[in-house]
């Protein structure tokens, strides 16, 4: 059976199932490299110029993790699943940057994915990926249709059950149903909301952020995230703040931060990473707006490999605290 | 209504004339400098690209002359540049300046027409004869300049006199400006050929050849990349760039709508290596590399600091087997003039090892 690996990195939280239901019907074994751990971090780093920005390092690093363990890689230019929208560079380069970068890896499967050409195009462009696997065009209509449903399937559990993308990939690959948790351990309410905007490779590595979902729970808050949002609310929230989205991926960051600045949340953090060029400007929009609208607190963390732990921590743990005092003055003042 | 734009190079000098020619009110902003670089710096988001910065320091200094529409390059689908324009304007709000961004296409299919209806606007309707008439003035200018400078280009290594060429550069570009008709421009244009030619040694010496390629703004304004070109002629070096205003625009002003494209060459050379367009120059850098290993004895690879598609161009740019030296100088604020020409110098030292080796062989 052909193997073929996804890295867990990038786009992986986004399009999984998509991708993993596409590869099983036909007929080929889907292997995924571990979570991100240092050693997968530092060997990806060490391949690209130190000014790539952390997540494709990251990725690089988990090509790496993949390399030898199975028969093709799949890495696809995303250029534009939107009309007139366009993705950032790194992602549409990132086919042949892996190639150049990690001689080592397995032979890589790309395909462009860009709406603006038309549906001819794009059906083409899944026919001939397709095509690797069997020769049967039927076929891969077949599991093309199939992964479309996997796909508006894992979006519709994220959005219905309140899940992010680990959980509810989690949830999918589990063939018995689990039950949802029910909070057992603290039956106390949270003590506020925060809002987390962001992009899902930066929010749900943990590797990366440190186990900022995982403290924020542990602390008792609520945890809001971009995939909790219905597409429309984003579009809206983003054509608010910006008159229409430019990049792909721009509505988790703008769409998200306009509609959480706006909704009564306790706070908002904003996690970018150094480098971006996207997130540079999106998340200074966001900065701005907080500034003009001054309801709710923002906050934005840009993560590199040398954030310290510590570092992070004491940021946090300073927004807070300082989330705690303001909801103390103002319930002092209502009474 | 006062117009304002940014600087790249001397872009403003056509743009000048044809204002002038339809009289339309505007004003050029301080040529850059460390002030338009600080103002860029303090305002921009600290991610931002220096192209971002230093046009943000060109707005914010046109709108203290006055300037209350400001033109900006975007689009969609190239890279951040697309999205400058929006950026900028919520940071001029937020300074207090009520100025309004136009946009200038770059990535339109219309660009010709789109480019000249928006002067149509911006002059009260002029009659598009007068329009089409100062804007043919403007590209003569421009054609005029370019055509100069890749004669500058190749004197500055060969000049008898150091420093000639430079100076009949500056000199050339202020008649240019000056001048008021077709006579005048061809009758500068000659002169200063000549003189640039009268000032190059006639030996048979053979500088040694260095491509310079990379982002297109870095690469056309001097002060990002703190003359690089002029350091490298000081040092003997002769400099080759395919990069210039005046092919962008004959080529997607006028020949790219017709089917030509000058660039299919260097994007045949670079698929091996990199497959798709991934927009802003990321495609031609590595073309670039490829496709004239032979004839150039190193590359210099501009970028800004954290430009995505010249990231994906560095990080694909080692693997090539065409095997040229690549030096990649990241241009930001922090970019220092000693620390660039200590790295040049090494470069065109290993450059000139080479060359003996060769030689020798």
């Amino acid at each position: 059976m052909i193997k073929v690996g996804i890295p867990r990195a990038l786009l992986y939280y986004q399009y999984y199932p998509m991708w993993k239901t596409f590869f099983e019907e036909l007929g080929a074994e889907v292997v995924v490299s571990p979570p991100t751990t240092q050693a997968i971090l530092s060997s990806g780093s060490s391949r690209v110029v130190a000014e790539t920005c952390l997540p494709v390092k990251a990725f690089c690093g988990h090509v790496l993790a993949l390399a030898g363990e199975c028969d093709y890689l799949f890495i696809p230019a995303i250029r534009s699943v939107k009309s007139r929208i366009y993705n950032c560079s790194k992602f549409l380069g990132l086919p042949d940057m892996t190639k150049a970068v990690t001689p080592e890896s397995p032979p890589i499967l790309d395909i462009d994915i860009d709406i603006n050409q038309g549906k001819r195009e794009l059906y083409q462009a899944i026919y001939k990926l397709g095509r690797r696997f069997t020769w049967n065009p039927l076929k891969v209509r077949q599991a093309a249709i199939a992964a479309w449903q996997a796909h508006l399937k894992y979006m519709q559990l994220m959005s219905d059950q309140d899940l992010n993308p680990l959980q509810a990939i989690e949830r999918i690959s589990n063939t018995t149903e689990v039950e949802p948790k029910t909070p057992p351990d603290n039956p106390t309410p949270p003590q506020a909301t925060i809002a987390l905007i962001g992009h899902p490779y930066l929010l749900y590595d943990e590797h990366i952020n440190h186990r900022l979902i995982h403290r924020l729970e542990q602390a008792h808050y609520k945890v809001l995230t971009p995939e909790m949002l219905t597409a429309e609310g984003l579009e809206s929230a983003t054509a608010r703040l910006v008159g229409g989205a430019y990049w792909t991926y721009e509505e988790e960051v703008v769409g998200a931060g306009g509609h959480y600045l706006e909704s009564g949340t306790d706070g908002v953090i904003g996690i970018m990473a150094f480098g971006c060029g996207p997130d540079s400007l999106m998340m200074d929009i966001v900065h701005r707006r907080a500034a003009r609208l001054r309801t709710t607190p923002f906050m934005s963390l840009t993560l590199e490999e040398h954030t310290a732990e510590a570092g992070v921590a004491t940021r946090l743990e300073a927004f807070l605290d300082m989330i705690q005092r303001r909801k103390r003055r103002q319930a002092e003042v209502c009474v | 209504m006062r117009i304002g734009m940014p600087h790249m190079g001397n872009l403003y000098i056509p743009f000048k004339a044809l204002f002038q020619r339809l009289n339309i009110d505007f004003v050029i902003p301080p040529v850059n400098n460390q002030r338009t670089l600080s103002l860029g710096v303090r305002y921009s988001p600290e991610g931002m690209c220096i192209p971002f910065k230093l046009t943000m320091g060109n707005l914010i200094e046109a709108a203290e002359l006055g300037a209350d529409t400001l033109l900006m390059p975007a689009g969609s689908g190239i890279c951040r540049l697309g999205y400058y324009a929006k950026t900028q304007e919520h940071i001029l709000h937020d300074l207090g300046y009520d100025a309004e961004i136009v946009c200038l296409g770059v990535s339109s299919q219309r660009k010709l027409f789109g480019l000249l209806e928006m002067i149509k606007r911006l002059s009260n309707n002029a009659p598009w004869a007068k329009i089409i008439s100062a804007f043919r003035f403007g590209l003569a200018k421009l054609n005029a300049m370019d055509r100069i400078e890749r004669v500058v280009q190749k004197a500055r290594p060969v000049e008898q006199v150091k420093g000639t060429a430079n100076r009949l550069f500056a000199q050339a570009i202020k008649a240019i400006d000056q001048a008021d008709d077709y006579g005048t421009l061809k009758r500068v244009q000659r002169d200063y050929l000549d003189q640039l030619n009268q000032a190059t040694r006639n030996g048979n010496t053979q500088p040694l050849i260095v491509g310079i390629t990379g982002e297109f703004y870095v690469l056309l304004e001097p002060f990002s990349n703190l003359d690089v070109e002029k350091e490298l002629g000081k040092l003997g070096v002769e400099v080759r760039r395919t990069t210039f205003i005046s092919e962008w625009t004959k080529f997607s002003l006028f020949l790219n709508p017709l089917g030509m494209n000058e660039k299919d060459r260097i994007h045949k050379a670079a698929l091996p290596y990199l497959k798709r367009d991934i927009g802003g120059d990321g495609w031609e850098s590595v073309g670039e590399k490829v496709l004239h290993a032979k004839e150039y004895d190193g590359l210099i690879h501009l970028a800004p600091f954290t430009c995505m598609p010249e990231i994906v161009a560095q990080n694909i740019m080692p693997s090539t087997k065409e095997n040229i030296p690549v030096l990649t100088i990241l241009c930001d604020e922090q970019l220092g003039k000693p620390g660039m020409l200590t790295r040049l110098e090494a470069f065109v030292d290993l450059l000139k090892h080479r060359r003996r080796a060769k030689v020798k062989t």
